[in-house]
């Protein structure tokens, strides 16, 4: 029994792994699909780290897209400036993401936020940072932007290499994840997420956990948002302002089901099928958006996964 | 300098008109709404689409704030059901997505729909000087309605009988439900009167410059920094935090420019809720 406890866990990894490895063979070398089919993975990758900081223990970070830019503007802002080799900068980016969201998630511990002030906290985080980049025009282009184009790693630029680039960063992600979920710490966020006060007096250091799954998580946030900003060509606010980020990043893991392994990306690979779908409703896709949040907080807060449960009675991580 | 002072005093009445009816919803409903400045929108529109059909424009504006207070009666009545059913911190979640959700219907649906209106209030007189210093009749005009509004809302709450049913039930909801006080029905009420209050803040915008479909994050996010710096459940502290913050919006972008001014109003939110969550100016309501 003991070796088999985590198998559920290993074939869905490998099943994912191997059905994504396959997607651009299905896209027939078409370069617009296989653009759609990076950004999948790197939405799926925002959500499965947002999966570990909200799925599991209930902090509602609003800064995704904030956090993930902090980690993009400083990698390429060294590289740009100082003239450093992006292979230095990015783990530079991961830690300083990894350090705002611990610094977040200790602070409102500390403080004994509630899940909503920690979410006004991050929003005006979020705002603060835009308006930084803004506004700190001589260093960041304001809204123009940074070329990124040939500044990075030669396997980032767009075409085949980076999807499978990206595709590791994803399952390194899930890897992440999945330690994660089997160690100590796994078992005290399943704990926290149930009931925060009786944890705590069952023996749990809540804040040590709590500021670990922010910290972990931001990182991840953080890695992903560096590879973005090279693969993109290019980076301004746009690319990891609040709607295009932290939005799709909770609707992505609403859909698939929060706390889960496989629900992020079965939430980031449905959102992108929808939003192909929605595509030439031009303007009218922000209000699909917001109609498919409002539809899935109501009726359907445990996502697919939780479905596919039902459904079939194979367990599904 | 008092020409500042009064453009940063009369912008603080206009943030705290939008302001208190996150406030008040807050302490009602323990909904926060993030789709508050959405409400005015869409009265200011509302009140733009009755202007262009060439209706007086008293008549219009009084339709834009109707139309905001149908409009949040709906909101209340449908979408924000299944909030009020669960309760604590499960309640403050769905409340929260339900509003951003709805926050972007309201976005995406104005822009497509009506991509070129935009509400502009103009007035016969544009200025006219008071003991030397000029005044513009919009400002004054602002002021004016913001402040009667403010003190109708006062003498509602405070002398009025339901005013107190609503203090109570901001004070301990299962407390003034155990008094034979249906939270319910006061929640909608008080519901429409915030999106009415926040329609009358979009008119008000109106006469200030503009106000475009594409405005409504902005206008929540100050009604946000303002309610937050305020105390989410006190109304006094959340009209003496928009005059404050208007004021410290004048000077700041006269002096050090837009952005940095958005920053400090920023940092000033994430401080109080950091230090004094229960708002600067926590008093009783």
């Amino acid at each position: 029994m003991k070796a088999n406890r985590y198998l559920a866990e290993y074939v869905t990894s490998i099943v994912v792994a191997v059905v994504l490895a396959l997607v651009p063979l299905g896209l027939g070398g078409s370069a617009h699909y296989l653009r759609i089919g990076t950004l999948m993975l790197i939405y799926t990758a925002y959500a499965v780290a947002f999966n570990i900081i909200f799925g599991h223990t209930r902090q509602l970070f609003l800064c995704v897209g904030a956090l993930a830019g902090t980690a993009g503007y400083i990698s390429v802002l060294m590289v740009t400036k100082m003239g450093w080799s992006p292979w230095a900068t990015i783990p530079v980016g991961i830690l300083s993401a990894a350090i705002l969201g611990g610094v977040f998630s200790y602070v409102s511990v500390r403080r004994g936020l509630g899940v909503i002030f920690v979410g006004i906290v991050t929003l005006v985080f979020s705002m603060i940072f835009h308006n930084l980049i803004l506004g700190l025009r001589t260093l960041t282009n304001g809204e123009t932007g940074i070329d990124t184009k040939g500044l990075g790693p030669a396997v980032l630029e767009p075409g085949l290499g980076s999807y499978y680039v990206i595709l590791g960063v994803l399952m390194v992600s899930l890897a992440i994840y999945h330690l994660l979920m089997r160690s100590r710490a796994g078992t005290a966020f399943r704990a926290i997420a149930d009931d925060e006060f009786a944890a705590e007096l069952a023996g749990i250091d809540v804040t040590m956990y709590k500021v670990l799954a922010a910290s972990v998580g931001s990182a991840l946030v953080g890695a992903v948002g560096a590879v973005y900003a090279y693969y993109g060509g290019f980076i301004n606010p746009t690319v990891y302002a609040l709607v295009s980020v932290d939005i799709v990043v909770l609707v992505t893991l609403l859909l698939g089901g929060m706390g889960t392994l496989l629900g992020p990306v079965l939430g980031g690979v449905l959102f992108t099928v929808l939003d192909e779908i929605v595509r030439p409703l031009g303007q009218l896709n922000v209000l699909v958006y917001g109609v498919l949040m409002i539809v899935l907080v109501v009726t359907f807060r445990h996502g697919l996964v939780s479905v596919l449960r039902k459904l079939i009675k194979v367990r599904i991580p | 300098m008092i020409a500042i002072l009064i453009d940063g005093i009369v912008q603080g009445l206009q943030l705290s008109l939008m302001a208190v009816g996150i406030t008040l919803i807050y302490g009602l409903g323990g909904v926060l709404n993030l789709a508050h400045g959405q409400f005015a929108v869409v009265g200011g529109i509302a009140a733009a689409l009755c202007l262009e059909a060439g209706v007086n424009p008293l008549v219009a504006c009084a339709i834009g704030i109707l139309s905001a207070g149908a409009f949040g009666l709906a909101v209340d009545r449908t979408l924000l059901l299944p909030a009020y059913r669960s309760a604590g911190e499960e309640r403050l979640l769905l409340g929260l997505l339900i509003t951003l959700g709805l926050s972007f219907v309201v976005n995406g649906y104005l822009d497509y729909k009506f991509p070129n209106i935009s509400l502009t209030l103009k007035l016969p007189t544009p200025s006219f000087e008071v003991g030397g210093i000029t005044v513009r009749t919009a400002s004054a005009l602002a002021a004016s309605i913001a402040i009667v509004a403010f003190v109708l809302l006062f003498a509602f709450l405070k002398g009025t009988l339901l005013g107190k049913v609503i203090r109570s039930i901001i004070q301990n909801e299962v407390g003034a439900g155990l008094c034979g006080i249906n939270p319910g029905r006061i929640r909608t009420l008080i519901v429409t009167l915030s999106a009415m209050m926040a329609g009358l803040g979009g008119v008000v915008q109106g006469l200030f410059s503009s106000l475009g479909t594409e405005m409504g994050n902005e206008l929540t996010s100050f009604a946000l920094i303002v309610a937050v710096v305020g105390g989410v459940r006190s109304v006094n502290g959340t009209l003496a935090a928009g005059v404050l913050l208007g004021i410290v919006n004048a000077f700041a972008s006269y002096y050090v420019g837009a952005y940095l001014t958005l920053i400090i109003l920023l940092g000033t939110a994430v401080f109080t809720i950091l230090l004094r969550p229960e708002g600067l100016f926590a008093s009783r309501t």
